[in-house]
């Protein structure tokens, strides 16, 4: 439990500097916005635990995340 | 032990995770929102993204992530029944949640030396609004782990669990809904 925790950090702020290069590197946005929901799901499967919850409450995290951003990457 | 696995007992809770989806529904309309009117009026856009600190945006999405991090430290050792190191572990997110707000709030000064107020244009006017109301989130979830940090330390292990998680589920709320608000606004145009 401990490492996964430690594990999911270090690729958070991994995650977080490669979006300031794929930026930097003039990348397309919805790159950027993937990376996003990775770590939107990281946070949510690792640090608030969802990984152990009802799988109701993991499908319905993992739908409504990929909606949004997939609405923000169709529109920008 | 807390039965996860059961649909009514989600991690944190039930009534914390409808708040939840109920926040990032509203913040989500808002950024879409964002995108769409950031479609109309490009120019304007393009210009007031640019006239944002990415650098600071980066410092504040790890900051936020350090936070977020040991806040989930602070379930893990309070499960664990070592009081101590939960308090330790809430200490040091408070602090990352204080440093994200003092780098927000040094942005805003910047912003209205520069005359980038809430009236400048439409881009300006979402800036304000979205990183101002997740600005009173983040300070509201400072206050909760707050409270949560000095229960704990006047109840040791007997604090309730379920406390514990829910002021943890809404920090992190936090944080997803910054990890979505700061490429859509920072780097989108």
């Amino acid at each position: 439990m401990n490492k996964s925790l430690n594990t999911s950090y270090i690729v958070l702020v991994f995650l977080t500097l490669a979006t300031g290069i794929i930026f930097w590197a003039k990348l397309p946005f919805a790159l950027i916005m993937f990376l996003a929901l990775i770590k939107f799901w990281l946070v949510g499967f690792q640090f608030m635990e969802l990984k152990l919850a009802h799988p109701f409450w993991k499908g319905l995290f993992l739908i409504f995340s990929a909606i949004l951003v997939g609405i923000i990457v169709l529109l920008a | 032990m807390q039965n996860y696995k059961s649909i009514y007992y989600p991690p944190g809770g039930i009534l914390l995770w409808i708040i939840i989806y109920l926040e990032l529904i509203t913040f989500g309309m808002a950024m879409v929102a964002f995108i769409y009117y950031g479609q109309q009026e490009k120019d304007i856009f393009v210009s007031g993204a640019a006239s944002l600190n990415k650098t600071f945006g980066v410092v504040n999405t790890i900051l936020l992530l350090s936070s977020g991090y040991f806040v989930a430290k602070a379930v893990q050792k309070h499960k664990a029944r070592n009081a101590k190191s939960a308090i330790k572990s809430l200490n040091f997110s408070i602090l990352f949640g204080f440093g994200f707000l003092l780098v927000k709030t040094l942005e805003y000064y910047l912003k209205t030396e520069a005359g980038h107020g809430l009236s400048t244009d439409t881009f300006y006017m979402f800036y304000w609004l979205l990183t101002g109301f997740h600005w009173i989130h983040v300070f509201v979830g400072i206050c909760i782990l707050f409270v949560i940090k000095r229960g704990i330390a006047r109840k040791s292990e007997s604090y309730e669990l379920e406390d514990l998680e829910a002021g943890a589920a809404f920090w992190h709320m936090c944080d997803l809904i910054w990890l979505i608000l700061f490429p859509a606004l920072y780097l989108c145009f």
